[in-house]
């Protein structure tokens, strides 16, 4: 047996290496003097297009000579129980992107350094995109400030489409979607984990998805009545998708550019990566299909249940210097270029609601992307005002429920237990 | 010691055993950082109300045992997820040690050249990071571009293209228990191997020449000769299987139902860093540490016992 104690004295040895290798952390020395300095800004995603990243490198790095600034992407996937550990701790970024539904779990717990009433005035004031202002607003201080907006427009290729004419209500859509529905083609390309596209079918029908009671406790209703109507609706629309029915929202230009998709429901920067090169330029770039179904690519407003625009979400984002920040004066400033007319111009270039209510117009009109993304905004409405909202969405209440709710479960079933776990949460 | 009767030496006596402790300082030190301190600090958070303004300094408010009575009595959440996670490791430690009890055995008795082929895949499988490793299983089931779809449409003629594996739990449980297997099959593998060509040539020549069949040898002899490591992998693949977490957060990221796929330490981890809740997290966390400490007495107890002999 002398020797059968070499080998396990041999796994041991083992098991003690794996676990050592497993917590070799890279620890970077923040030095804190403000003068000069690296800020790092955290982005999310792709929203942000190139020109403006190098506008903010640029011009901060000239107005601050010394100081560099570095940026570096999130993913949209996981990002609150990110920011909850990174934040928290002594190597936090300086300047971060936050969507705006996620505001709240962060102001309510002191995340974010206060925005004063000076600094706000010198920021845009009142020309701020009211609605997200009020997001990144905790107990009457300003915190986290709009970045942009952008609301999902349906985009589609006549190369697919043919002569269908466009739907001009939210039941026609559906209608035209099982038209176009084949075992190879998607009416609605949605897979299931994509809740964002479902709110406006909720709210369409009067449904809510959270509401206050007079006693202060949050009701969630897609058990009510509208609620029931809006979810058999999604169902239905659900029906005439060839997404994966767990899938999530990502590399939507991938089935777009197969030509399988009639109706494509998504954020209005989705057009840059359909309309792209089938070669990339860029080494880390990816390929679209600029040259087949890229090349007519249209969109237009989600349509409502009785014509005109539909209620949808307002997406968009949030920025913030986090009150960990080492070099929070200098994140200061790479803030006002962010929300200076010119950086914010070019994201209203790029397809999306600038930060700023006067700029509106730099909105590229000449592109129906973006003005149908314009007219789609003017009519969007905000997850519940909760700072425990961010919660049910971290916690993937909702992707699941419809990823249930795709697959054909009993809508009846699957709203009641969505609204007993969203007011768990809501009400501790 | 201090039942010694016999003399000793009063210089033996006096003189500390300084390089004993010298020797342990180091370890000592770095459990102390890397495991002592947040077991410490995950026990004083479990009686605590912690959340994420908690995190950014609020001063924290005692709660005694509130957040054990909130884990113990959820059914729904804690129990369910613990009996999952109980039923997908006795189902992964049972395939891991089969499999790599019949891998080791097989790399005995095949030639050099198959030997190190069969090596060098483990040891391919071995080496692979999990997360990766995950990623790339998870591409294999892709519903809508995954290889596995577009083998079976090819082989049985049916379309099977679309077909969500991970969203059924049952398949996504499946799946995931390949790639645990997948990945904790080298380490049992050559542990039993190194364990099984320690066992004497002669041992088992004197069997097969008392009559003994194969499977009488490998049940009679070669079993008992490695009993003690087998015990021991058994020990540590549980604990390795129980607190699995990458695999599975990478998986529910790709596809599945997150509620319906949950086991202990994605649990612990959506409730603390994806909701806030530290405190609640923390008594989970304790709760099933001491699950895990039970497992581990076996496995030290084991061990030491070994010492013994």
């Amino acid at each position: 047996m002398k020797k059968n104690r070499l080998v396990v004295a041999a796994a041991s040895t083992i098991t003690l290496a794996l676990a050592l290798t497993a917590c070799g952390g890279n620890e970077e020395p923040t030095d804190g003097g403000d003068a000069t300095g690296e800020v790092r800004v955290w982005l999310v995603g792709s929203d942000t297009n190139d020109e403006a990243r190098a506008l903010l490198k640029e011009t901060f790095e000239a107005e601050n000579p010394g100081s560099t600034l570095t940026i570096e992407e999130q993913s949209w996937t996981g990002l609150v129980d990110k920011y909850t550990a990174a934040l928290a701790g002594s190597d936090a970024p300086d300047l971060v992107e936050v969507g705006n539904t996620q505001a709240a779990a962060f102001t309510s717990s002191g995340y974010f350094q206060e925005i004063t009433a000076e600094q706000f005035e010198e920021l845009g004031g009142d020309d701020l995109l009211p609605g997200f202002v009020e997001a990144g607003d905790w107990e009457g201080k300003h915190y986290a400030l709009p970045y942009y907006s952008g609301s999902r427009v349906v985009f589609y290729s006549k190369q697919v489409l043919g002569d269908t004419p466009v739907p001009t209500t939210l039941d026609e859509y559906v209608a035209t979607a099982a038209g176009l529905h084949t075992a190879d083609r998607s009416g609605i390309y949605w897979p299931g984990q994509d809740w964002y596209n479902a709110l406006p079918f909720i709210w369409e029908n009067g449904g809510f998805v959270a509401e206050p009671k007079d006693d202060g406790t949050w009701e969630a209703g897609f058990s009510s009545e509208g609620g029931i109507a809006g979810l058999t609706q999604i169902q239905e629309a659900f029906a005439t998708s060839n997404a994966p029915k767990d899938g999530q929202e990502t590399d939507l230009q991938v089935p777009f550019c197969e030509g399988k998709v009639g109706f494509l429901s998504a954020p209005s920067w989705i057009q840059w990566s359909i309309n792209a090169p089938e070669e990339p330029e860029a080494e880390d770039g990816v390929p679209g299909c600029a040259s087949t179904y890229g090349s007519d690519l249209v969109a237009f407003p989600l349509p409502g249940k009785d014509g005109g625009v539909a209620q949808t979400f307002a997406g968009g984002s949030n920025i913030a210097i986090a009150k960990n920040s080492p070099n929070p004066d200098l994140a200061y400033k790479a803030l006002q270029i962010i929300l200076s007319d010119e950086y914010q111009s070019i994201i209203g270039a790029a397809g999306l609601v600038p930060a700023k209510v006067s700029l509106a117009g730099t909105v590229d009109q000449t592109n129906p992307i973006a003005a149908a993304g314009v007219e789609a905004a003017a009519n969007a409405r905000l997850t519940p005002a909760s700072p425990k909202w961010a919660d049910v969405e971290a916690a993937g209440l909702l992707a699941s429920a419809f990823t249930k709710i795709a697959s054909g479960e009993d809508v009846e079933t699957v709203a009641k237990d969505l609204d007993a776990q969203i007011e768990e949460i809501l009400n501790p | 010691m201090t039942l010694t009767t016999t003399p000793v030496p009063l210089a033996r006596r006096r003189r500390l055993p300084v390089m004993p402790w010298l020797l342990l300082s180091g370890s000592v030190a770095l459990l102390g950082v890397m495991t002592g301190y947040p077991v410490v600090r995950l026990l004083v958070m479990s009686f605590q109300e912690y959340e994420r303004a908690q995190l950014m300094g609020m001063p924290a408010e005692w709660v005694g045992l509130q957040n054990y009575v909130d884990v113990l009595s959820d059914v729904d959440g804690f129990w369910t997820v613990l009996l999952r996670s109980v039923v997908f490791m006795a189902a992964c430690v049972t395939l891991t040690m089969v499999l790599g009890m019949l891998v080791a055995l097989l790399m005995i008795r095949v030639g050099k050249v198959l030997r190190t082929l069969v090596t060098v895949g483990l040891l391919f499988a071995w080496a692979m990071p999990t997360l990766a490793g995950t990623i790339v299983w998870g591409w294999i089931f892709d519903t809508e571009y995954g290889v596995v779809n577009n083998l079976l449409t090819r082989v049985t003629g049916e379309s099977w293209m679309g077909h969500s594996w991970l969203l059924d739990p049952l398949t996504f449980f499946m799946i995931l228990t390949f790639i645990i297997v997948w990945g904790a099959l080298p380490f049992v593998t050559f542990t039993l191997y190194a364990g099984l060509t320690q066992i004497p040539g002669e041992v088992l020549e004197a069997a097969e020449l008392d009559g003994a069949n194969g499977f009488q040898r490998f049940r009679l002899i070669q079993l008992p000769f490695v009993s003690s490591i087998v015990t021991v992998l058994v020990v540590l693949s549980m604990i390795w299987d129980l607190r699995v977490f990458t695999q599975v957060f990478a998986l529910q990221g790709i596809g599945g139902d997150r509620e319906q796929t949950n086991t202990i330490g994605v649990y612990i981890y959506q409730t603390g860093m994806a909701q806030g809740h530290y405190g609640l997290a923390g008594a989970i966390g304790v709760i099933f540490v001491f699950i895990m400490l039970g497992l581990s007495f076996y496995y030290v107890r084991r061990t030491v016992r070994e010492e013994e002999l």
